[in-house]
């Protein structure tokens, strides 16, 4: 790869036949100009076009996305949602926590009006949701857990041990043995770690 | 009278500077830690400090919260010992919120809004010492900041204040030739060298070489 050259927000990268615009740049008049300060990558995706974008030491902060996978703590329950902190979008840390809302309608994707949110989630559980809308004016960010791979990953029991998933809605607490229901994920086998 | 002590028969100003000389600019980016970005910002005697928080979630009233663009919110303050007399009420009068006013707009047509929808990126810039050009002092501190926070922006803003003395315009004025009657103006561009002026933010309209000084326009300082 060629060395990385240095650039500043303004600075005319190339023409937007040459590259296509990757993150840290924008168009403008038919050119590619970067809005970041940091080095120019250029990758070649098998495209025609390499794409071109601007990169820093630090990753500027990430906002969640509709549609994005997002890793949450639940602090609140209620009968209708739940109320989370979003901590992790993807596999980035947020530098500060937004707030999120579960609905009991987006908790699964069937029997939805059977659903109880207490047995689906507890305060201090960590849950995957994918974000499904920014909110407006009153709301928070909407999260869905309607897929099998969404829910519950972490969760303490009562006595306060991690617990293990021995179902789709169950969860089992391996000092006690007591079984607690929670709407749990099916992790993806590359995700877990051995 | 005024315009033979500011500017003498060989061309000298007050300082020694030449007219069209700018004083000398020293500035640090990272300065905090724990904010998002900062920068401090010295030009000749006014220095200034700036911090960015955000984008971060809307605090405080979520109706204020734009659905397509992030919200900024400036804030200017000078410290109370930043003037030769100490200062009684560093923020809230009415000058610090028209420069909050005016920074606010600076950066809405700089920054990139519509990437961070529904948030909010603060900007907070305090004069630790003040010897004229406060505010053009605070648009260059500012945008180094937002630079180091890594929130982009079409262009870096640059701002500079402009005195008229004797059909001469003097760059970059300090306070002894901003209170002695100049008639002057500060401008804020998004760096005219490369592209068109699409933002620019003045307190009069700026097209080009300045005026002649019956348009006078006085920084109130």
């Amino acid at each position: 790869m060629s060395p990385m050259k240095l650039c500043v927000p303004g600075d005319k990268l190339c023409s937007v036949e040459d590259c296509i615009p990757g993150t840290g740049v924008y168009l403008r008049h038919g050119y590619i100009y970067s809005s970041l300060a940091g080095y120019v990558l250029k990758k070649n995706e098998g495209e025609e076009l390499p794409v071109i974008s601007v990169v820093r030491e630090t990753e500027a902060q990430l906002l969640p996305d509709v549609g994005a996978i997002v890793t949450c703590k639940v602090t609140s329950i209620n009968p209708r949602f739940a109320k989370v902190h979003i901590l992790y979008v993807g596999s980035t840390p947020l530098k500060d926590r937004f707030r999120g809302t579960i609905r009991k309608e987006d908790v699964r994707a069937t029997e939805k009006d059977k659903v109880e949110t207490y047995k689906s989630f507890r305060p201090g559980d960590i849950v995957l949701a994918k974000v499904i809308s920014l909110g407006d004016v009153q709301s928070n960010y909407l999260l869905t857990t309607a897929e099998n791979e969404l829910g519950v990953v972490v969760a303490h029991s009562e006595s306060g041990a991690q617990m293990v998933p021995i179902s789709w809605c169950e969860m089992q607490c391996p000092q006690t043995h007591v079984k607690e229901f929670r709407k749990v994920a099916r992790v993806q086998p590359e995700y877990l770690q051995a | 009278m005024a315009g033979l002590e500011l500017l003498s028969d060989q061309g000298y100003r007050l300082d020694g500077r030449k007219a069209t000389e700018l004083r000398k600019v020293q500035a640090r980016m990272g300065v905090f830690a724990q904010a998002d970005g900062s920068a401090y910002l010295e030009q000749g005697n006014t220095k200034a400090l700036a911090v960015v928080y955000g984008p971060h979630e809307m605090r405080g009233s979520r109706s204020r919260a734009r659905h397509d663009r992030a919200v900024i919110n400036c804030q200017y303050s000078m410290a109370t010992f930043s003037t030769a007399e100490r200062k009684r009420r560093p923020h809230g009068d009415r000058k610090s919120t028209e420069m909050s006013l005016h920074l606010k707009q600076t950066f809405e047509a700089a920054v990139m809004t519509q990437l961070y929808p529904r948030s909010q990126i603060d900007i907070y810039v305090k004069i630790l010492q003040s010897d004229g050009g406060n505010y053009s002092v605070c648009v260059n501190a500012a945008t180094l900041a937002v630079i180091d926070a890594g929130i982009p922006m079409r262009d870096y803003v640059c701002a500079c204040t402009v005195g008229f003395v004797d059909e001469t315009p003097l760059a970059d004025l300090c306070y002894a030739e901003e209170s002695g009657g100049v008639s002057s103006l500060a401008l804020a561009l998004l760096a005219p060298w490369r592209t068109d002026r699409s933002a620019a933010d003045g307190r009069q309209a700026p097209s080009g070489p300045l005026r002649g000084s019956d348009r006078s326009c006085h920084d109130s300082l």
